[in-house]
């Protein structure tokens, strides 16, 4: 119970900072990619501090409210995973904040938003599959849904559902909202919808949109963490090179639409994920 | 849902930073149709050759555009030329060839830089931009500007260019022509990219001829037709053929000005390689009286100059019909039917020069 | 030194849509529509086939201006005959997708229609010797703007 509250307390105060340097990373080293020289490291807490100073323009009552309850969710979504809790309920927690962000979206009345909110569900019904096949497979492995005891699993998870983080990582491009599948918000707003879901946000509303967005990427590498929980260092160092790998693979593609994503990204749901755990289930037994 | 919603488009779109504005009736993510507005920043130049000196106005006509500029002042210059029947020395031609082709390619490149960021694709798009900077560094080497030139006057050209920088030129186009050819590998073959350009926005070759598309959107459809056959200035001296690719698509436009950059650089070669010694401009007697069109090709597309002289140094009619105008009516055409994300790639795949066409 | 061959067939008013008809049949691709105006208005269209260039001139009274518009044969011409519109004040009659009077947002309505003001910077008196006499007399201006 105490680690438990440890877990989700650290969670709490560590993930910010974690998220915001390794954003200020990301930055960097896509800068560098491009061949430029970038921002310094500190850049996204400089910039939330900015928006955080800004005058914020609400288009409506509801809009910062919605933003909010998806900060809330992205928090306890993350509390309750670094607590050792239940992984169905942290992903469907993290479902319920990607619906508020959605539904923030579609409170305003502005085209960019609605498309981009509409792409926010169809991107969510891209990757919730495999995200569910994640769990399955875990619990398969490891014999419980809680996160506690997979963490604690003798056998290393990513060894027994290899093709299972292979469609992980593939998902995760979404997550993260890199290309060539950031396609309801990319990093800046070169883009048809003027980054879609957060266009009607300024001010604080866009800074919390921002930090949660840090709180996230860190859960997300904490799901990378959990398939090599077997070494821990091993995981951090796992949780690294997939952030960095993603990065490189944002450099390295051209946005697609949303029906290329969702076929590919079923695809590898399919192909990989399942196929991963009938495999696993006929050699288990 | 067939609920239809009214997506604007520009004139202040990340994308696009040009004065156009679209008012995309959607259906879903489908584009039904397209309406657009320009007339944001309409600034009457041709009515100011009324009361400008015309040899002035070449000027004033190379910064009709910020992009193709020397195109510019150089179809004015030779549509004035020829109501003035002035011989213009044959270096001056050559030399106008070689800033024209580098001005293509530069152009070109930005093109290819934006299309990029259109898709997403940031690391490609930085890189086509720094190739296009070593491109300006040489046009500032030879002709003393970055982006206008002004180097063109009614009557050749405002300085020569020696031998040894002309070498100098020849052997820096190299290097930048082969880090060309990476790039287009990129754009010709990369698979994301294809996914973005193949197919999309189709554009078939009668309905480019009937809408009146010019440029490379005419020959990304398959028709031959580039005003440089005309054989205005040097281009009568050399050896190339246009460019056309017959899918008609995104990514035959793509294409066509890929190649394009490789012909261009071919070009120069060739202008460097026959340009005759002499005088870079003749003088200029009298006045023009009488009305010539003049066709050039610019990296968009064929511009038209037309000047009408009374004998006085005042013209009496300058119109210049650039090429981003005549290609609005075919994007017009393209954009019906396709999706959103595919929008701003199809719009860029004109190569809109508002600000150009609102001269 | 290229100088294009550049025929100028004087046309009809009446005669332009059969005639635009014609050569859109025959291929010819609409380069642009050029229209001038001092004492008379003047409306050049330019075509293209393969490299050859033909034009067709219309000359009318500022007491009447009025086109029959072409975007039956030439969609695209759309774009040219709504700023005639604009810029010229003439009416176009049958214009496919016709913006008004919106096509450019203008300060001043049919800004290319008056030649330049006498004495204004620029036109010099000896510059201008043909300036036309009617020039100060006030121009029936009927509404441009169809509905």
């Amino acid at each position: 119970m105490k680690t438990a509250l440890l877990g989700a307390l650290l969670w709490l105060v560590v993930a910010p900072i974690l998220g915001g340097l390794l954003a200020g990373a990301d930055r960097i080293l896509s800068a560098r990619l491009q061949g430029r020289v970038g921002p310094p490291l500190l850049q996204p807490f400089y910039d939330v501090l900015k928006l955080w100073d800004k005058r914020g323009g609400v288009v409506n009552r509801f809009q910062n409210f919605y933003m909010l309850a998806f900060f809330a969710f992205v928090l306890v979504s993350g509390a309750l995973f670094f607590a050792g809790g239940d992984l169905l309920l942290v992903i469907f927690a993290l479902t319920v904040a990607g619906v508020m962000l959605a539904l923030g979206a579609w409170s305003t009345n502005s085209p960019y938003s609605h498309v981009g909110a509409e792409r926010e569900l169809l991107q969510m019904m891209a990757y919730e599959p495999m995200f569910l096949l994640m769990a399955v497979g875990m619990y398969l492995v490891g014999r419980s849904f809680h996160v506690g005891v997979l963490a604690r699993a003798e056998v290393p998870l990513v060894l027994a559902l290899p093709g299972v983080f292979l469609g992980f990582l593939f998902v995760l491009t979404i997550k993260l909202r890199k290309s060539p599948f950031d396609l309801s918000a990319s990093h800046h707003a070169h883009q048809e919808i003027v980054r879609g879901i957060t266009t009607e946000y300024s001010g604080r509303g866009l800074a919390l949109f921002e930090v949660a967005h840090w709180y996230e990427n860190v859960l997300l590498l904490g799901f990378v963490w959990l398939f090599f929980s077997f070494n821990p260092a091993l995981g951090i160092v796992a949780a690294l090179v997939v952030y960095f790998l993603e990065v490189f693979v944002d450099n390295a593609y051209a946005r697609l639409t949303w029906r290329t994503t969702v076929r590919a990204t079923w695809a590898a749901a399919a192909l990989l994920g399942v196929s991963n755990l009938i495999l696993f289930q006929y050699f288990a037994r | 849902m067939s609920r239809r919603t009214i997506i604007p488009f520009g004139p202040q779109h990340p994308v696009l930073p040009e004065p156009i504005h679209l008012d995309l009736v959607m259906e879903d993510e489908k584009v039904v149709e397209a309406i657009p507005s320009i007339g944001f920043i309409h600034r009457g130049l041709e009515k100011m050759a009324e009361k400008k000196d015309f040899q002035e106005m070449a000027y004033i006509a190379e910064r009709i555009c910020g992009i193709c500029s020397f195109i510019h002042s150089m179809g004015y210059c030779q549509a004035i030329e020829a109501v003035l029947r002035l011989e213009i020395p044959r270096r001056a031609e050559f030399l106008r060839v070689i800033w024209g082709e580098m001005s293509r390619i530069h152009s070109h490149l930005l093109w290819l830089g934006l299309t990029a960021d259109a898709f997403g694709f940031e690391s490609l798009f930085m890189h086509t931009w720094r190739l296009r900077e070593k491109l300006l560094d040489l046009i500032e080497e030879t002709s003393g500007g970055r982006v206008i030139f002004g180097v063109c006057k009614v009557g050749g050209v405002r300085r020569d260019v020696d031998a040894e920088a002309l070498d100098r030129l020849l052997a820096a186009l190299a290097d930048l022509e082969a880090d060309c050819r990476e790039i287009a590998a990129v754009f010709a073959r990369d698979a994301s990219v294809q996914r973005r350009l193949s197919g999309i926005g189709v554009l078939p070759k009668e309905e480019a001829l009937r809408l009146g598309a010019v440029g490379p959107t005419l020959r990304g459809s398959g028709v031959p037709s580039d005003s440089r056959r005309l054989g205005y200035a040097a281009y009568d001296a050399l050896d190339w053929a246009p460019v056309t690719e017959e899918a008609g698509d995104c990514r035959a436009r793509c294409l066509v000005r890929m190649r394009e950059i490789a012909q261009s650089f071919d070009l120069i070669r060739q202008a460097v390689a026959k340009i005759p010694e002499g005088p870079v401009s003749a003088k200029v007697v009298g006045a023009p009286r009488g009305e010539y069109f003049a066709r050039l090709e610019q990296p968009r597309g064929e511009v038209v100059y037309y000047v009408k002289g009374n004998g006085t140094k005042h013209l009496e009619r300058f119109r210049v019909r650039t090429p981003t105008f005549a290609n609005l009516p075919p994007l017009l055409k393209i954009l019906q039917g396709c999706e959103l994300p595919d929008v701003p790639i199809i719009v860029l795949t004109i190569d809109p020069c508002i600000s150009c066409a609102e001269r | 030194m290229m100088i294009e061959t550049q025929p100028l067939e004087p046309l009809d008013r009446a005669a332009l849509p059969a005639r635009v008809a014609a050569l859109a049949k025959e291929g010819w691709r609409l380069v642009q529509i050029c229209c001038s105006c001092r004492d008379a208005y003047e409306v050049t269209y330019s075509f293209d086939r393969e490299g050859r260039f033909l034009n067709l001139r219309i000359g009318f009274s500022k007491e009447d201006p009025a086109l029959p518009s072409i975007t039956e044969s030439y969609f695209g011409a759309f774009a040219y005959e709504n700023e005639m519109q604009d810029l010229f004040g003439l009416r176009l009659d049958g214009l496919k997708l016709n913006f008004h009077g919106n096509f450019y947002r203008l300060a001043k309505k049919n800004p290319f229609l008056d030649p330049p003001a006498a004495g204004s910077p620029g036109a010099s008196p000896a510059a201008s010797p043909s300036a036309p006499s009617a020039e100060g007399a006030p121009r029936a201006a009927p509404d441009p703007r169809p509905t």
